[in-house]
């Protein structure tokens, strides 16, 4: 045991000698005073110097009196304990010091050696033993004062006999004192305070705690909390259950983190569940680990439990889920995302159903490769929309197609009826020519002959002059002409029939040549191009022969004085329908069918272009009046268009007009 | 004159008639008888005792081709050749018949009827040579 340093305060030179003598007389060696001073000042400097463990304050001293020394001892150095020296007048003063926490105090004059000793040694132990308490009892105050926790004691009425800093902040008082005696009902909301006394009846009651419950507080000024609550009974030192006692923690923020988690966990839930794609996630394994209703449905299964685990081969048939897996694989292996993938699978039911997928690998930290997250789209209604499109696509292509073709039909038809309609105006035109023309021949003709036969007898006559003669030369001329124009017209009313035999074209048009050979009056070549051996054609010759009289007299009158007058014939296949072979004759001529072709050309002065269009409508004659008819080519064209063949008039690019006929074989 | 060839007309045209007589009869070949009524021709005709006919088809009251049947009919007149004369067919359908009798068309010249009295009524001149 280490030796106990005394300080010995006191002004006394006798009362000085006397305490030191017998604190150091001491038989164990352990007293000593190691220090003297007369006044309270000095002795705190030596004691905040650590140079005694206990003093002897005497309560007289020349810079201080009475209790007045203890205090301001004390209060310099607390944890040094001191025994008070009193005379025997000023005992009151030295019991006094004691209750203010001296540990003891002597009267001088009755203290000997050993009563001196015992004082030193008890005033030390008690000051440690109480300078321990005192510490924990600090550590428990800090505890309390300073844990955010909320700790309380409860009697067995469930009073509050002490509560923590925390749970007076809570309850708004000033001082924790202003809790003791209240009860939960002072402070709590009714519901809350009767569920903690019926917790706390049943602590006391079985003895044992409640751990880390979790409640749902509300104040009485409204505020509402969340809180985990440990409750332990409370006993004294004989085991007698005397209250409760209490910690609780405030869990409101984690408990609303744990809220919103759930909720935010609620909405993804909800979101990938309304979701009407597919969504999964497997493990590196291909087992999955989550799936939404989609995908139940999908594999026909009614819960997640049914899935969770399991892999697409408890699903689908081996060579489909083959595909699947492969693909999962694929994803893993390569960590790269397949996107918009179409898929065709099969459904539970084994219908063929398509499939819009995309595999994305999932990572976890470090980039572990961790499984695959697959969204996938049922587009098998978009794949039927689309083929039904495809198909309604080209049944429309076909519909306008054939639209087009009975168009085309229609306008072939039209154009047709058009052409018809022409002709029939054409031939009533000709019909009303014809009556006509047959009324007035007769009534023409009948006084033309009367004027011919008047003109032939004077002719009989011996005639004295000259002039006579020609004057009835011109007038029977004159007949002649007035004739040929009733002819003509009379070639309209002829009945519309024709004598068909096999004729040969080359023959017929030798006669018409030799016909009008009086009529070449000037410096003419003809030139004869005939093929011979053509096929024979079927033709009335007659009518014919006066379609090649009028086309051959047109030539050479165009030629006036001369010209080169040629005439062609040949046979040939038809190559094209040309713009000569329109309308109604197009019927009659068939590509590839075989036809014989007259041309007469002329080199003279043509036809003028605007005129070319009316050549053939009747009365319409290039030639000065009193030299042609105007029905001419008219005839020819009726007699051509009887026949089924063709005509066509136009101009050389020399010079000269092309007459073409076209017959079929 | 008995050796005249005996020409009977018939057309309701009595200017063609007359001319056509005038200038038939200035040959001194022919003689000539003009009918201008239809309906009286065939009794004329019974009177005159014609070589060859002239006959118009289109006429009032009575057509060339009635005529025509009428003589045919006549026993004494079946032999008489008829060449019908009309102004409602071109020259060039001359070479045509009517109902199997010859025709010719107006206006007709003098060398046209007189070619075709002699195609039908040969002279005995040319008949003595064979």
């Amino acid at each position: 045991m280490a030796a106990i340093r005394v300080l010995l305060i006191e002004d006394n030179p006798g009362d000085v000698f006397l305490l030191r003598e017998m604190v150091n007389d001491d038989p164990s060696q352990r007293c000593r005073v190691v220090a003297q001073t007369d006044r309270v000042s000095s002795g705190i400097e030596l004691l905040q110097q650590g140079e005694a463990d206990v003093v002897l304050l005497d309560l007289t001293l020349p810079d201080c009196q009475g209790l007045e020394s203890f205090e301001r001892l004390h209060a310099a150095v607390p944890h040094i304990p001191v025994v008070v020296l009193s005379g025997t007048d000023d005992e009151e003063f030295a019991a006094q010091a004691v209750h203010l926490g001296a540990q003891e105090y002597l009267v001088k004059g009755r203290i000997d050696t050993h009563l001196i000793h015992r004082a030193l040694r008890y005033a030390i132990e008690r000051s440690r033993s109480e300078s321990e308490l005192a510490q924990e009892r600090d550590l428990l105050h800090t505890l309390l004062e300073n844990i955010p926790d909320r700790i309380y004691f409860k009697d067995e009425q469930s009073r509050f006999i002490r509560i923590n800093r925390a749970l007076q902040e809570l309850f708004h008082l000033a001082r924790p004192e202003q809790a003791y005696g209240k009860t939960d009902a002072d402070f709590y909301g009714a519901e809350h305070s009767a569920e903690a006394l019926a917790d706390e009846a049943q602590v006391m009651d079985t003895r044992m705690p409640i751990f880390n419950k979790v409640e749902f507080e509300t104040l009485q000024d409204g505020s509402r909390s969340w809180s985990l609550t440990t409750k332990l009974p409370l006993q004294d030192r004989r085991g007698r259950v005397v209250g409760t006692c209490g910690i609780s923690r405030e869990i409101t923020q984690i408990k609303e983190m744990e809220e919103q988690l759930a909720t935010e966990r609620n909405l993804l839930r909800s979101l990938i569940d309304n979701l009407p794609d597919i969504i999964f996630l497997k493990d590196a394994q291909g087992r999955y680990l989550l799936d939404n209703v989609a995908h139940l449905r999908w594999i026909g299964a009614s819960d997640a439990s049914e899935v969770v685990g399991r892999t697409v081969y408890d699903f689908f048939p081996d060579d489909v889920a083959d595909a699947f897996h492969a693909a999962d694989l694929a994803v893993i292996a390569s960590r790269c995302p397949m996107l918009n993938q179409e898929e065709r699978s099969l459904d539970r039911a084994g219908r063929e159903r398509w499939l819009l997928t995309s595999k994305i690998p999932w990572l976890g930290e470090g980039d572990a490769i961790l499984g695959l997250v697959c969204i996938s789209r049922d587009i098998t209604e978009q794949k039927l929309s689309q083929q039904h499109l495809k198909q309604a696509n080209a049944d429309l292509a076909a519909s306008r197609e054939e639209l087009l073709k009975t168009v085309k039909r229609l306008r072939d038809a039209h154009q047709e009826l058009r052409d018809v309609q022409l002709q029939l105006i054409e031939a009533e035109k000709m019909k009303s020519i014809g009556r006509l023309a047959a009324g007035v021949a007769h009534e023409v003709k009948n006084p033309l002959a009367v004027i011919k036969m008047g003109v032939e007898f004077l002719s009989a006559q011996e005639l004295t002059d000259e002039t006579s003669s020609l004057i009835l030369k011109e007038m029977a001329e004159a007949v002649d002409r007035a004739d040929g124009v009733i002819g003509g017209l009379l070639d309209f009313s002829a009945p519309k029939r024709l004598q068909v035999e096999r004729e040969d074209l080359n023959t017929i048009i030798d006669q018409a040549l030799k016909l009008v050979r009086g009529e070449l009056k000037g410096a003419y070549e003809i030139v004869r191009e005939l093929q011979p051996n053509l096929p024979p054609l079927a033709l009335d010759a007659a009518k014919i022969s006066q379609v090649f009289i009028n086309l051959l007299t047109n030539a050479i009158h165009s030629m006036g004085q001369g010209g080169v007058l040629t005439v062609r014939t040949y046979s040939k296949q038809l190559t094209g329908v040309g713009a000569n072979v329109g309308g109604s004759r197009s019927e009659s001529f068939r590509i590839g069918g075989q036809i014989v072709v007259a041309e007469i050309d002329d080199t003279g002065c043509g036809i003028p272009e605007d005129k070319l269009s009316k050549v053939f409508e009747p009365f319409f004659t290039t030639k000065p009046t009193g030299q042609g008819t105007g029905l001419g080519l008219s005839v020819v064209r009726t007699i051509v268009d009887l026949h089924g063949a063709t005509i066509d008039l136009r101009n050389l690019p020399e010079c000269g007009t092309r007459a073409c006929l076209m017959f079929q074989v | 004159m008995n050796d005249k060839k005996r020409i009977f007309i018939v057309d309701d045209e009595s200017g063609f008639t007359r001319l056509l007589k005038l200038t038939l009869e200035k040959t001194g070949n022919y003689l000539v008888r003009e009918e201008n009524d239809g309906t009286t021709a065939w009794l004329a005709a019974r009177e005159f005792k014609p070589d060859i006919v002239f006959l118009d088809i289109v006429m009032p009251k009575i057509d060339g081709g009635e005529v025509a049947r009428k003589i045919r009919s006549d026993p004494m007149l079946a032999h008489v050749p008829i060449i019908f004369l009309t102004a409602i067919v071109a020259e060039r359908e001359t070479l045509q018949e009517i109902g199997g009798f010859p025709f010719l068309a107006k206006p007709v010249s003098l060398e046209a009827i007189t070619h075709c009295i002699e195609h039908h009524l040969p002279s005995p001149a040319a008949e003595e040579t064979p």
